[in-house]
């Protein structure tokens, strides 16, 4: 699908987006049900995986690939599950062969029951990677020090949790993730994992990250369909309202109705001249 | 004499060969393949010599987050 123009974009490795909404494509109840969500949400790309073919199984093989090409949107291969750099790094070309690009979402788990990333193996992961020729966008904690590896590791876009995957929570660390916004302010930052609500979403975009991925948010709504756009609108309001430069914060209250000309004030002269 | 196929026993196909192996099992298109968790591009698999008790995997493109 050809983008947008948009005077606004979202810039990853050179490739322009006017959506600043990242898909994911898993747990679904149906094609249809995904097919829609997608067409309502308008996302830059959609997230996908690799896996065993599964028999009878609708979210892979040839059916799930013949969806993708008909959305034409963009595809970002991860390497979700995977407990080492070197697994994620042979997920990482097995993708690269299978869709045809060299964005990968860089996946190293470190813990199976918070699925928290491994710090050590993704900047292992992403260190080969990056000399392999892919563009890697490594899902992270908020950790300064890790993402500052990762940098250096040559990853030009970040994907630091909200939450861990699949939780719903919303920021659970708000003042490190607006710091490591601080620090950062020149790389894509795209919030990822954790979200749960439009709300959370417009949140994170207020503070200034360049973009959200959601994936279960959307899928296990009641209604899918309705949710991505909740989203969509989210995303945008977010934006929309940092790039408006949101009012100071007072102290004291303000009141924004003029006090001049306040009727039956006593103390307060009428400013329209007297009846001739 | 079996090599494991995705977790399971198939028998080792002669020539002994990963090019050998995906005529035989012939998986549905698109797949990429690695070899003793060794991805193998799609040139290479004639060249990929199987031994008995290897392990390769066939992946597919799957829905994801």
């Amino acid at each position: 699908m050809r983008e947008r123009e948009t005077d606004d974009p979202l810039v990853l490795y050179g490739n322009r987006f006017s959506s600043r909404l990242l898909l994911g494509t898993a747990r679904y109840e149906s094609p249809r049900q995904l097919t829609d969500a997608i067409g309502v949400a308008d996302p830059a790309m959609l997230t996908v995986s690799v896996r065993r073919q599964l028999s009878a199984s609708k979210d892979s093989g040839q059916p799930f690939w013949d969806l993708l090409r008909e959305t034409g949107r963009r595809i970002l291969p991860n390497t979700a599950g995977c407990l080492s750099a070197r697994e994620a790094v042979q997920t990482a070309c097995m993708a690269r062969e299978l869709f045809q690009t060299n964005l990968i979402k860089l996946e190293v788990i470190g813990d199976e029951v918070s699925l928290q990333p491994d710090p050590f193996g993704l900047v292992e992961a992403a260190n080969q990677l990056v000399r392999l020729g892919f563009q890697v966008l490594p899902y992270c904690t908020e950790d300064w020090v890790l993402c500052k590896r990762l940098m250096d590791a040559g990853c030009e876009v970040l994907m630091p949790w909200a939450a861990p995957i699949g939780t719903g929570q919303g920021p659970r660390n708000a003042p490190a993730l607006r710091e490591l916004r601080q620090r950062a302010p020149h790389i894509p930052l795209i919030i990822d994992a954790g979200i749960g609500l439009p709300s959370h979403a417009c949140q994170v975009m207020e503070w200034g990250f360049d973009g959200v991925l959601l994936n279960t948010a959307v899928s296990r709504a009641l209604d899918p369909v309705r949710m991505a756009g909740a989203f969509a609108q989210a995303v945008r309001a977010g934006r929309s309202a940092l790039l408006g430069g949101p009012m100071t914060v007072q102290e004291m209250a303000v009141s924004s109705t003029p006090e001049i000309g306040r009727p039956f004030a006593s103390d307060c002269p009428s400013q329209l001249p007297p009846p001739a | 004499m079996f090599v494991i196929v995705n977790g399971e026993s198939h028998p080792v196909p002669e020539p002994p060969t990963l090019s050998a192996l995906l005529v035989r099992l012939s998986p549905r298109s698109p797949f990429a393949v690695a070899h003793n968790e060794e991805f193998v591009p799609r040139g290479a698999y004639d060249a990929c010599r199987i031994s008995p008790g290897d392990r390769v995997d066939i992946v597919h493109p799957t829905a994801g987050g």
